[in-house]
């Protein structure tokens, strides 16, 4: 049996990642984040907003992924992410200015709807800035 | 001489129609690069969903304790097509070759022969719009002047419509009428049906490895949001097909254009240098009579 995974995150804009890797966790919709070995049984599922990590030659590196599906086989992890980006995609300024902007819409937030959209913008933001390792993304 | 001025005047309207189908011929080669490189972003992405439901449904299939939903039927038992709903993408402006005719042709003939009803159009492009007017059919969508990045809008609102109207018992399939791209000069027309799902023809084409999924949190509620998906990555790459094949039609159209242009301008250009020399040798001819006599 294969000790790798093949890992693709693929997003409707673009492919993002492909790579074997060692081990991967994504979050998923329903049911907190999943972390996959080589050998995992084959399995499909709803991915969440979030961080995705994978292990390549020893070292974590990390992803954001935000909803679409994950297919789990024995040796292979696809992601069809709706949205998805490495680290280096991430533009910090636009992120934490993302940030403010969805902090300001939960203060006038007043219907259940808007309280909603801003509370998804300010996740997004606070995901992205995370993964960049911004200080500001450690209270997610 | 009668029609040197005249010629001129045509040589420089014809230069200026020229210059005209020149840019319009760069411009389009530029739009046929960006829905070109939007549409090989996407292919990847609308393979593997293809792979992806490919394996769930065989695992549906061959599985007879799960009881599928409703939405998820649309995979596996497809109903007898009663009512359809159907989707013509043209181009919202001409100067496109045969791109727009090709595809209402198409439309014409599958509107002839198809033994369902059609209860609901969508119709992409001004030309679609009225071609849909002079058939006096009624299209419950319009869509105009969608530029690339509100494609993903228009087929959000077209795939949940779908889907809630296959539930609702409204409709038994939805067809896509548009232009495959082949080529940057080779497009061509296509009836494509987005669901039900035509299974066979991927399986005799592609090995379908049969393992058993789980679905997780379970198999339905997996299913049920996995097919609008899958509905509304089709319809991009249809859009996006249809997109750069306008573009690319009316490349290969304003390059033919400026062609014949050139041409004009030649075969004129000689008949003015004619006519003038001409005219030339007449008045020599006057002026070595008039100082022999």
């Amino acid at each position: 049996m294969s000790q790798t995974i093949k890992l693709e995150v693929v997003t409707p804009e673009r492919p993002v990642f492909s790579a074997e890797v060692a081990e991967v966790q994504f979050p998923t919709a329903s049911r907190g984040y999943y972390g996959i070995l080589p050998g995992h049984t084959p399995l499909m599922t709803e991915v969440g907003d979030g961080l995705l990590y994978y292990i390549l030659d020893g070292q974590k590196h990390w992803l954001t992924v935000f909803g679409g599906f994950a297919e789990v086989g024995p040796d292979r992890v696809t992601i069809l992410a709706r949205e998805s980006e490495t680290v280096d995609m991430i533009d910090l300024e636009r992120a934490e200015a993302s940030r403010q902007r969805a902090l300001a819409l939960l203060k006038e937030a007043h219907t259940e709807h808007d309280l909603a959209n801003a509370q998804a913008k300010l996740d997004a933001s606070l995901i992205r800035l995370q993964a960049a390792g911004h200080p500001a993304g450690h209270g997610f | 001489m009668a029609g040197l001025q005249d010629i001129r005047r045509r040589i420089r309207s014809v230069k200026n129609t020229q210059q005209v189908t020149k840019a319009m011929k760069m411009i389009s080669a530029v739009k046929l690069r960006k829905s070109q490189e939007r549409l090989v972003a996407l292919r990847p992405y609308a393979g593997k969903m293809m792979e992806v439901v490919q394996r769930v449904v065989g695992r549906i299939k061959g599985d007879s304790e799960i009881q599928p939903g409703p939405t998820a039927q649309a995979f596996l038992n497809p109903r007898e097509e009663k009512r359809i709903r159907v989707v013509l993408v043209a181009s919202d402006k001409g100067l496109c070759g045969g791109f727009n005719a090709n595809v209402l042709k198409a439309a014409n003939a599958f509107v002839s022969e198809c033994a369902a009803e059609i209860v609901h159009l969508d119709v992409v492009g001004k030309r679609a719009v009225e071609w849909a007017r002079k058939r006096k059919m009624t299209a419950a969508g319009e869509y105009l002047n969608i530029p690339l990045t509100g494609f993903q809008h228009v087929v959000t609102e077209i795939a949940a419509g779908a889907a809630a109207q296959y539930q609702a018992g409204e409709i038994d399939a939805l067809y896509v009428i548009y232009n495959y791209f082949n080529s940057p000069v080779a497009q061509t027309p296509t009836v494509f049906r987005v669901f039900p799902m035509a299974l066979d023809r991927r399986e005799d084409s592609r090995e379908v490895p049969e393992v058993s999924h789980l679905l997780e949190p379970d198999p339905n509620s997996v299913l049920e949001t996995l097919l609008p998906r899958f509905v509304e990555t089709e319809l991009l790459r249809n859009l996006l097909e249809s997109s750069a094949s306008e573009h690319g039609a009316r490349m290969a159209a304003m390059d033919k254009a400026s062609n014949n242009a050139g041409e004009m301008i030649a075969k004129l250009t000689l008949t003015m240098n004619k006519i003038r020399q001409a005219s030339i040798t007449n008045q020599i001819i006057e002026i070595v009579s008039g100082a022999n006599a």
